[in-house]
């Protein structure tokens, strides 16, 4: 599994830095997920250092960090550079919207006026084919189905996240959301049903999604 | 719908097992209703009820719950009220149902609805918090045991509902599978989309006639040349036939008087759609049809001889 991430437009981030007062730096790029998608790691490291240089900001530090999104592994990066942290005025973060928020929570104590940005977008957990082309196929619903569904989530494959679909968007098993480009994910459930000899499955009639547990603030705790 | 309780006219005629004729009113994105009201009056003496449509292909119109309690109250022709689970999460629809009762509506017809990303509001949040389905299983619960996930409604709201069913879908067994789901759910009719092949539409018919819910068949009678090659050209999924587009055509390039043009092609349509639903009533595989014919309200006195309804 892989948070997959884009590039936000660079002058996006250029004018919130600018907006913020921003002049000195510490820049973190994640080693894992984002150095996958081509958006943090070593590369996006020396990219974000020199179009900041260019444009006249100060990098006080720069580095590749394993686990950005772990608050264990970013607290102890931060007591090793705290030197560095007093001097600057905010970190820019090529990471996911975990990475980010992990280094909110782990400096907002010692340092409760720290800013921290972010250079990408967060797109979704996503299923790897080869590097740049990642797919959507579990959103962390919290009550998986694919027991019930030949192993194909109707979550994210359905573009309505039906529980009782195809519905009559569906022409020839192609989905009508994205032109009639991308396959019809209650055809794709139906299909692997019938392969696996469980269309008494695909012929449930399944109640709405329970949002009581999971349409607000989620964690997992368990000791 | 048996020996169940009966809340509208619509809901009296299907369990008569009398043939019935439904018509569609299409009311677009504005405040003023006329047009719609007109074509109300003109279709009204000719069907049992008017389908009203729920912002289609994801363009938002005017609110459908609205427009069938105004057509109800300015023209007395009952409407089937068209909701879909696209834009309203389950708690609004609950609360939707009840304000409907309250207007008097007494027939739904549970749709998907198209995706906001298909129509000209794309940013919009779709909601598919329901899904067709489990709309039906709603309605049921709330008027067939007066609650809403097991709590109380005072004064329980009394609507029939059905659903929409695709014989044009393929592979057409997930859609016969999925009509099961809706029967199961509680659907008390069925409303088709429009089909062309003869063929199709008995196989489908026929897969689903074990789940024992009224199906009216959907039709589009086509007024034009235009309308048939639009038809054609921009609803997904149904092929006008070749040779239906070939007559149509020939109508247009031939004739050209106006007022003989119209009369061909409604000859052609009763031509075309006589054979096509008398066949399927003598295999006893409809309860009716649904004409979708949007702006061709001068072809219902003669389709109601023509279809026998
Ligand atoms: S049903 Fe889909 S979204 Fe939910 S947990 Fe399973 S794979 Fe993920
Ligand atoms: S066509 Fe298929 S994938 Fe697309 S919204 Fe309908 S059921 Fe879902």
């Amino acid at each position: 599994m892989v948070v997959i991430t884009t590039k936000k437009p660079v002058d996006e981030v250029l004018n919130v830095l600018k907006e913020n007062n921003v002049k000195k730096i510490f820049i973190v790029s994640c080693g894992v997920c984002a150095a996958l998608c081509q958006t943090g790691g070593e590369d996006g490291l020396n990219e974000w250092k020199e179009i900041l240089e260019k444009e006249g900001f100060e990098i006080v530090n720069g580095l590749v960090v394993d686990d950005v999104c772990d608050n264990r592994e970013m607290a102890k990066v931060l007591r090793k550079n705290s030197e560095d942290i007093e001097k600057i005025d905010a970190f820019v973060t090529l990471s996911c919207g975990l990475g980010v928020q992990s280094i909110v929570e782990t400096t907002s104590k010692k340092y409760p006026s720290m800013k921290v940005f972010v250079t990408n977008n967060t797109e979704f957990m996503g299923m790897t084919e080869r590097i740049g082309r990642f797919y959507m196929r579990c959103l962390g619903c919290g009550d998986c189905l694919l027991n019930e569904t030949g192993g194909i989530c109707p979550i994210t494959t359905c573009a309505k996240a039906l529980m009782n679909g195809p519905c009559g968007g569906m022409v020839d098993g192609k989905c009508e959301v994205g032109n009639y480009e991308r396959d019809c994910g209650w055809v794709l459930i139906y299909n692997r049903l019938k392969a696996i000899d469980r269309l008494d499955l695909f012929s449930k009639l399944r109640d709405a999604r329970d949002w009581s547990e999971s349409g607000h603030q989620r964690e997992v705790v368990f000791r | 719908m048996g020996e169940k309780k009966i809340y509208s006219k619509l809901g009296e005629v299907i369990a008569k097992g009398d043939f019935v004729l439904t018509g569609e009113l299409e009311p677009e994105k504005t405040c003023d209703l006329s047009h719609t009201i007109q074509e109300a009056k003109e279709m009204a003496p000719y069907v049992v009820a008017a389908n009203v449509t729920d912002s289609p292909l994801g363009i938002v119109t005017i609110n459908s719950m609205a427009v069938s309690h105004i057509i109800q109250k300015e023209t007395g022709l009952e409407c089937v009220w068209q909701l879909t689970v696209r834009d309203v999460n389950k708690l609004g629809i609950a609360g939707m149902i009840m304000g409907g009762h309250a207007l008097g509506l007494r027939n739904i017809l549970s749709l998907t609805g198209d995706h906001p990303n298909m129509g000209d509001m794309p940013e919009s949040k779709p909601v598919f918090d329901l899904d067709s389905a489990t709309l039906i299983k709603l309605v049921r619960e709330m008027v067939d045991k007066g609650s809403i996930n097991g709590h109380e409604i005072e004064h329980p709201p009394t609507l029939h509902v059905g659903g929409a069913a695709n014989p044009n879908a393929d592979p057409m067994e997930a859609e016969i599978l999925k009509i099961g789901r809706k029967a199961e759910a509680g659907a008390e009719f069925i409303q088709t989309q429009v089909v062309y092949d003869i063929d199709r539409t008995i196989e489908f018919l026929k897969g689903i006639q074990k789940y024992k819910v009224p199906v009216m068949l959907g039709i589009f009678p086509m007024k034009s040349y235009g309308m048939a090659k639009g038809f054609d050209m921009f609803v997904p999924g149904v092929d006008v036939p070749k040779d239906i587009l070939a007559k149509w055509k020939s109508v247009k390039t031939d004739i050209t008087d106006k007022k003989e043009q119209k009369n061909v092609y409604d000859q052609l349509n009763y031509e075309f759609f006589k054979p096509f639903i008398s066949e399927l009533k003598s295999k006893n595989l409809l309860a009716g049809v649904h004409c979708m014919a949007v702006h061709y309200t001068r072809i219902f006195p003669k389709l109601v001889e023509v279809i026998g309804a």
